[in-house]
């Protein structure tokens, strides 16, 4: 079944953001921070497949955005159109996940967890004592650097990114997910392949970062090549995850919202302690609404619809 | 030969402040089955706490270990008492998760509660002997090195003797294997898990007193502690308590050997390698599962 009113909710949210720099003329840092907010969500989208649906602790998702983002660098700076360069990057970190997947995926709750932040760090020393030089965007194109491509450029991999996770969620795919989040020996004993599945889900979570990788590097004038593979690149969209809501669609969405713009807001309120603030409200949300946001919002919704059958049935 | 007993010197001496690093991190992860991602910053804030004795009240920075310590036992206790207390009414699954993600943003709070009140400068305690050097049968040995790893050897002793000797080493073990079966049986699991995570916070203050003396802190400088810890944790096995010390010194003399070898500025990527190929060939550890403690 598909639920029509989402689609068309999500249809008018693109056009506004597609009519937004038509009508106000948006001054630049807004559109970094619009832009930065499109890559926040296609990481957290990413995160989600394999952290939200499957609940596989993924903390090495800056493995794969900084891969994509420095191989589609590379080849740019050596002349390659840029759209080549992308998919290049892209497909460099899809295989990266199948080379660490195999692997890793055989273990079970922190040991993923750990082993892909592991592999995050070392490419992470390695990158940074191989290419220790700030890099910078071939020159022509930063000559006449505009906004509105990478805008629209960024805007299409986000609302790519959530298609992709609104299409796994219909599918048998996203069932055979959540079913091996919420039980691994339940689901194998029903018959599904979790190692099969597992690795799929990584597959689709590293496109999903190597295509933010892209937007990244297609965005940044300069970039630090030891600075793709900090930790901030793995950790921040497991939190914008959890705040809006994990394994759901639009809880990404919500969280990458409240990571940028709301943190922006805050730091420009509270000055130096934002973070602070910002922490403490995320344990909060943790503690409180251990299903994010919107996950919450869902649990109230099947609780009253509960109370109301439980009356209507009374009634009876 | 003489670079060879160097290099074995230099690993036990890093060895065991990985080890003393190792044992906060498990006992909190064998007891509770939480992960404490922010121990590296709890590392950093007993550094900090150090420092703040030493550079406002003159204090020596080993005359500091008891009252740091007691500051870091205070706040291990209410780490369990405020947040991981909580976690417990949720189902399984979620809970590591939750653990993981409450640890985030407590990162965030230290990480800038401490950059708010001793700025992001890096820091380290300097005292009249911290550059003195001691040579023994021609192996030259930095003194806070010997010092950190003496402090560490003693306190990873007095925690074997304490799990494997009292009765509060019996319910913690207890606690480990089947946290419900040993509230059945009488043991007062709550209080158990608030001392243990007590002591796992102040092992890291420790550890920080350690770090502050033969290294240098900053506000976000945990990360790479935490790393260590977790390797070392992986490679004694999970709810291998007892195990932590050898992994540790293994750790330990792989770094000295890679930094004749390699290089200095691979030193961490070559023991994270070793770490995933262990994770990959024998992820139950590399040491043979015996009891799990003692």
């Amino acid at each position: 079944m598909v639920d029509w009113k989402k689609w068309i909710l999500g249809g008018l949210l693109s056009i506004g953001f597609i009519i937004l720099p038509l009508v106000f003329h948006l001054h630049s840092s807004i559109m970094n921070l619009l832009i930065l907010m499109f890559v926040y969500i296609t990481l957290a989208q990413s995160f989600n497949v394999i952290g939200g649906m499957a609940l596989q602790f993924h903390m090495g998702i800056a493995a794969f955005f900084g891969t994509s983002a420095f191989v589609t660098h590379v080849l740019w700076q050596q002349g390659i159109p840029i759209y080549l360069a992308f998919l290049a990057g892209t497909l460099a970190s899809m295989v990266l996940s199948v080379v660490i997947g195999l692997p890793t995926l055989r273990l079970k709750g922190m040991f993923f967890a750990i082993g892909t932040i592991a592999l995050a760090e070392t490419m992470r020393i390695v990158v940074s004592n191989v290419w220790p030089l700030t890099i910078y965007m071939p020159v022509s194109v930063s000559a006449n650097f505009t906004f509105p491509p990478r805008y629209y450029f960024a805007l299409m991999i986000a609302v790519f990114a959530c298609v992709v996770i609104a299409a796994i969620k219909q599918s048998k795919l996203g069932l055979a997910l959540v079913s091996l989040g919420d039980d691994q020996d339940a689901a194998q004993v029903s018959g599904i392949n979790l190692f099969k599945y597992k690795i799929i889900a990584l597959v689709i979570s590293s496109m999903l970062a190597g295509l933010a990788g892209g937007v990244y590097c297609y965005f940044r004038v300069n970039i630090n090549p030891g600075y793709l593979f900090v930790p901030l690149w793995s950790f921040e969209p497991i939190v914008a995850t959890a705040i809006g809501g994990m394994g759901t669609l639009v809880g990404p969405i919500i969280g990458s919202f409240i990571l940028v713009i709301l943190s922006d807001i805050f730091a420009l309120v509270l000055g130096e302690a934002h973070l602070i603030i910002f922490g403490i409200l995320f344990i909060l949300v943790v503690l409180y609404y251990p299903y994010g946001i919107i996950g919450s919002f869902y649990k109230i919704q099947i609780l009253f619809s509960r109370i109301a059958t439980g009356r209507a049935s009374a009634k009876k | 030969m003489e670079a060879v007993i160097q290099i074995l010197a230099y690993g036990i001496m890093v060895g065991s402040l990985y080890a003393l690093i190792g044992m906060g991190f498990s006992l909190i992860f064998s007891v509770m089955k939480y992960v404490n991602i922010a121990q590296g910053t709890f590392i950093m804030f007993g550094g900090y706490a150090c420092f703040f004795l030493f550079g406002y009240l003159k204090i020596d920075p080993y005359l500091s270990i008891p009252p740091v310590m007691v500051i870091m036992f205070f706040m291990g206790a209410a780490l369990y008492k405020l947040l991981f207390s909580r976690l417990s009414d949720l189902p399984v699954g979620l809970r590591l998760n939750s653990s993981m993600l409450i640890t985030f943003g407590l990162i965030w709070v230290l990480d800038n509660t401490a950059t708010l009140l001793w700025t992001s400068d890096v820091r380290s305690v300097t005292t009249s002997y911290t550059g003195k050097v001691i040579t023994l049968a021609g192996v030259r040995l930095g003194f806070t090195g010997i010092a950190g790893m003496f402090l560490a050897l003693i306190f990873v002793m007095a925690l074997h003797l304490l799990l494997t000797k009292t009765y509060f080493g019996k319910a913690v073990r207890a606690a480990t294997d089947d946290a419900e079966a040993a509230a059945i049986s009488g043991i007062n699991v709550h209080r158990t898990f608030l001392i243990s995570c007590g002591i796992g916070i102040a092992l890291a203050g420790l550890a920080g007193v350690v770090i502050a003396t033969t290294y240098s802190i900053s506000p976000s400088g945990g990360l790479p502690w935490l790393l260590i810890a977790m390797v070392v944790v992986v490679l004694a096995g999970e709810g291998n308590v007892s195990w932590v010390f050898p992994a540790g010194l293994l750790l330990g003399l792989i770094e000295a050997a890679s930094v004749f070898f390699v290089g200095a500025s691979y030193r961490e990527a070559v023991s994270l390698l070793l770490f995933i190929t262990v994770l990959v060939f024998k992820p139950e550890g590399l040491f043979a599962k015996g009891s799990i403690v003692g």
